[in-house]
């Protein structure tokens, strides 16, 4: 394994252990990590964004004189989101984002009517409540038949409705129901947040396809993270108290 | 002149035109339109991209005054600026100066430093989430139950040990995610597209302007 | 405090060494469980299967370094899968660290070596990462050339590509492969491309994410979910390609034995003290 290489395996798995030693306490490693990952995360993206720019540029704005204003423009008003820095001229910050926001709330309303409301509403009509050959559809289908409305009508009507004898029946199955979801929401978040901790743990290990200089270096830095967070932990007990 | 660009009516407008001319063209057939459309589309791609400085930028702001003011934990914001500094300008696409994501300096931050920081900060969660549900999953009542059992029978029906040594957990876990699951994820469906049209007709309407609030205005 | 009341009160320190344990001690010493294999990552197998000869996929990783853990098993896997066909490429991301993340994949996996022996341009083509989340996704819909200009592996005109020769807009396209963490993701997918031009998508999303698939599994507009690292191992296990989603799958069990020991002994500490009180 290269220099480069086997630096790089050690200082991911500092920064991998820097973040995991706050389980035992706020610590200087944890700040050092999370530092770095607060600078990466946010210059990543200028590399990508930019690769954008200089390909739209090379692709088709720079074909004729009109597209090249057209980019020229395009870049002008981009230039406006860089005023929300400045007191006096905050207020041209808002044109691009208005722009930005305008776009995508008609993107998503172009379709957003058919692909999240009547689709759905048709696929619940559609629901076939006697199915004759399987009885677990037939009561699957009656259950989702009668949820979904009761969820929806949870949510939708407020005031004094809510005080009706059928309302209160119409709560309890939208209340039991959505606990049910949320009881399955929790075993799903489950599931991803140990397969993050596992694909850790893997890399930590040097579990193949990862390197195996990892484990080396996993033992070594928690060791060395370990003994200076207990160590100073204990030096500070044996401090007299300050009279 | 000032005072008339100060005016919110203008990205109000802004705002407007922008949907108009997502929306029209997808119900009515007219090709200037749709061509007026797709160019401000693109237009709108450059737009968003070129916004990318605004966060290191922006982290340069705050952090450089921890450091020039020397507040606590001053070092760490050097740490931070360092990080985005290096980050930002060995990425950016100047090829021909050997600059760009196959940059060396680029490349080995992000499979080194971003990979390990990114995948760590969301698996530490997996934690506190046990933590979590060792302290507060109770069966205090009916709806904390119903929590509580189609929790457990999920966390099974996810784990080949369970599904494996009984079928019966995934059958179960099967029928939570296709019935209550899906009910209620229906049902807020199509609740969240009535919202997003409503939250749509007031933006149209110039009503919402939480996303033009800042700056004292 | 009795050992009933501690048994509702074990220091936080304990219980995450415990989790430590028990993601640990399988990754260091295979259990070897069995995995069965369940409907979702068979549908999810057939119906990259089944895709005619021919065909046009986008193929499209939306997730970022911190999701690589849960997707990048069911990425490798679906790529094997797709790269082993006679269909055409189009990769394509709306998220920036996607790209990356395939850059990635391209250092594990060599498409154009065997078994594959696919030729970058003509089998396949890797436009990378276009911004503006959901604008994006629609304007490449309308016409992929204009909203992606070059290539992302070469920086060529994509145009110029023999695959794109034919393929102009999602009109072209056969079917969406999605896998993905969070926004922009499936809705914005359904929103501009399922909908508009009718195209069958299929979903790879981490654990969280897949309670908010259900609706569009039952409307058919989704066809297929893979859901999460489990069914990751399981399709593993149908393409007869072993990877990290097989040698973590224990590890997955017995995280998942400890959080039920951990509620149940909650609970019944609980009740024990109110019994008590």
């Amino acid at each position: 394994m290269d220099m480069l290489t086997l630096l790089g395996t050690w200082a991911a798995v500092f920064f991998t252990l820097g973040l995991f030693s706050i389980l035992y306490r706020e610590n200087p490693w944890y700040r050092i990590a999370e530092s770095v990952y607060l600078g990466l995360a946010v210059g990543y993206q200028v590399a990508l964004d930019m690769k954008y720019v200089r390909d739209q540029w090379g692709g088709q704005w720079s074909s004729s004189l009109p597209m090249m204003v057209g980019f020229a423009i395009a870049i002008l008003i981009s230039t406006l989101w860089y005023f929300r820095f400045t007191k006096q001229y905050f207020y041209l910050y808002r044109w691009p984002l208005a722009i930005i926001v305008g776009t995508g709330i008609g993107a998503a309303l172009r379709t957003v009517i058919f692909a999240q409301f009547t689709t759905q509403i048709i696929a619940q009509a559609k629901l076939n409540l006697w199915v004759p050959t399987n009885w677990l559809t037939t009561v699957n289908n009656i259950l989702i038949f009668i949820m979904v409305p009761a969820v929806v009508m949870y949510f939708w009507f407020t005031g004094s409705y809510r005080d009706s004898a059928p309302m209160k029946v119409v709560d309890k199955i939208a209340r039991y129901t959505m606990m049910a979801g949320f009881g399955s929401a929790f075993g799903y978040t489950i599931l991803t947040r140990y397969s993050m901790l596992i694909g850790r743990a893997q890399f930590l290990l040097g579990v193949t396809p990862n390197p195996i200089e990892a484990q080396t270096a996993f033992i070594v830095i928690a060791v060395i993270m370990l003994a200076t967070m207990i160590g100073y932990d204990l030096m500070q007990k044996k401090k007299p108290a300050k009279t | 002149m000032s005072n008339i660009l100060r005016r919110i009516e203008i990205p109000i407008i802004l705002t407007i035109v922008a949907t108009v001319l997502q929306v029209t063209p997808y119900y009515i057939e007219y090709k200037p339109l749709d061509d007026a459309a797709n160019w401000i589309n693109l237009w709108v791609l450059l737009i968003v991209a070129w916004a990318t400085f605004i966060g290191p930028l922006s982290l340069i702001q705050v952090h450089g005054k921890t450091v020039q003011r020397r507040s606590s934990g001053w070092y760490y914001s050097v740490i931070v600026l360092v990080a985005t500094v290096v980050m930002a300008i060995s990425g950016l696409p100047l090829q021909e100066w050997g600059l760009g994501t196959k940059n060396p300096v680029y490349s080995w931050l992000f499979t080194y430093g971003q990979t390990a920081l990114s995948g760590t900060m969301y698996a530490i969660i997996a934690f506190f989430i046990t933590s979590a549900a060792y302290r507060a999953f109770r069966a205090k009542n009916i709806e904390s139950t119903l929590v509580l059992v189609a929790g457990l029978f999920m966390v099974m029906s996810n784990a080949p040990f369970f599904t494996a040594a009984w079928p019966g957990f995934k059958t179960i876990g099967d029928w939570i995610f296709a019935v209550p699951n899906m009910a209620t994820n229906r049902a807020v469906t199509i609740g969240a597209a009535l919202g997003a049209i409503a939250l749509a007709v007031r933006t149209l309407m110039g009503i919402e302007r939480g996303y033009l609030r800042g700056g004292g205005d | 405090m009795g050992f009933i009341d501690k048994l509702q009160d074990i220091d936080r320190r304990w219980v995450y060494l415990l989790t430590w344990i028990f993601v640990l001690f399988p990754l260091i010493f295979p259990l070897g469980l069995p995995v069965p294999i369940q409907s979702e990552s068979t549908k999810w197998y057939n119906s990259i299967k089944n895709i005619p000869d021919g065909s046009v996929v986008v193929f499209s990783p939306m997730y970022g370094t911190s999701g690589m853990p849960e997707l990048f098993p069911m990425t490798l896997a679906t790529m094997h899968q797709l790269w082993s066909k006679n269909v055409k490429i189009i990769v394509v991301t709306f998220w920036a660290e996607g790209a990356l993340v395939f850059d990635m994949l391209l250092r594990q996996m060599d498409p154009s070596a065997a078994p594959y022996n696919k030729v970058y341009g003509t089998d396949w083509i890797n436009v990378g990462y276009i911004p503006g989340s959901e604008p994006a996704m629609r304007a490449f819909g309308e016409d992929m050339a204009k909203t992606a200009p070059k290539d992302y592996i070469n920086g060529k005109d994509t145009k110029s590509y023999p695959i794109m020769a034919k393929i102009n807009s999602a009109k072209d396209v056969t079917l969406i492969v999605t896998i993905e963490t969070g926004t922009p993701g499936y809705p914005e997918w359904l929103r501009q491309w399922q909908e508009p031009y009718k195209i069958p998508m299929v979903v790879g999303c981490i654990g969280v994410s897949a309670p908010g698939v259900a609706p569009y599994l039952q409307s058919g507009q989704v066809s297929a979910m893979l859901p999460g690292l489990t069914s990751s191992a399981e399709y593993e296990l149908l393409i007869n390609r072993k990877g990290l989603a097989i040698a973590g799958v224990d590890a997955v069990s017995m995280s998942h034995i400890l959080v039920v020991l951990l509620v149940i002994l909650g609970n019944v500490g609980y009740f024990a003290t109110r019994r008590k009180s």
